[in-house]
């Protein structure tokens, strides 16, 4: 078979650009850090969450200087709690789980981004190195009033952080 | 019908072959300009999506 010298620059370019992408893939992954959001989180009872020990204790918590937790249920239509506050400069490690339906979960201008399904706990780990604000939203249908579930993330500066919920 | 049939294919090309030409010498460098050029924009875009757009983008799942 003849191939044209054309089609094998060709070739070598497709190939060139596949390994491309796995390439930046694979540097996100291992150079910069990014994961994925997986099951690491575990599982609850969606129907006994006032008496577990972490969604029993909804709200910011602190686990030491730089690292804080945010324990969220989201219930239609509304995230408990839907105003956090955390000092800049701090990794935040959010808990979320739902005891209705599947909600989702989107940091606008991050890539905070997660589905909250009844039963399982949504973990996601992220720094906030600036202050500032962020809404989050829920981005699965759940329900007439999915369009309110919304709330906001204050990163403030660390002198004029409020502490925490509890 | 039948000959019919056999015009119309034989009628599909009736003209003289007034150049033939060998297969390396085929040389489309128009199209391979413009495929070269889509080439380049996807890589631009990839490059933009991926380093401005997503890592670029404030906190990330770490």
């Amino acid at each position: 078979m003849e191939i044209h010298r054309y089609e094998t620059i060709w070739f070598a370019a497709s190939l060139l650009l596949i390994v491309g992408f796995i390439g930046t893939i694979t540097y996100g992954a291992v150079g910069v850090g990014v994961e994925m959001v997986d099951d690491s989180g575990g599982t609850v009872d969606p129907d006994n969450l006032g008496s577990h020990e972490r969604f029993g204790d909804t709200g910011v918590h602190k686990v030491n200087e730089s690292h804080y937790e945010v324990n969220m249920i989201a219930v239609h239509p509304s995230f408990i709690p839907s105003e956090i506050e955390i000092p800049a400069g701090s990794t935040v490690t959010f808990y979320m789980t739902a005891s209705d339906v599947t909600h989702g979960f989107k940091l606008v201008d991050s890539n905070l981004n997660t589905m909250i399904i009844p039963g399982q706990v949504s973990e996601i780990t992220a720094e906030f190195d600036e202050p500032g604000e962020y809404g989050f939203v829920c981005h699965e249908y759940c329900g007439s009033l999915h369009h309110e579930m919304a709330g906001n993330l204050s990163v403030v500066p660390e002198d004029e952080w409020g502490g925490v919920d509890s | 019908m039948d000959s019919g049939t056999e015009s119309a294919s034989a009628d599909a090309w009736d003209g003289e072959i007034e150049t033939e030409i060998g297969h390396d010498e085929y040389d489309p460098y128009g199209t391979l300009t413009l495929i070269g050029i889509y080439f380049v924009i996807i890589a631009l875009l990839w490059v933009f999506m991926y380093f401005v757009e997503f890592l670029g983008e404030g906190p990330t799942v770490m």
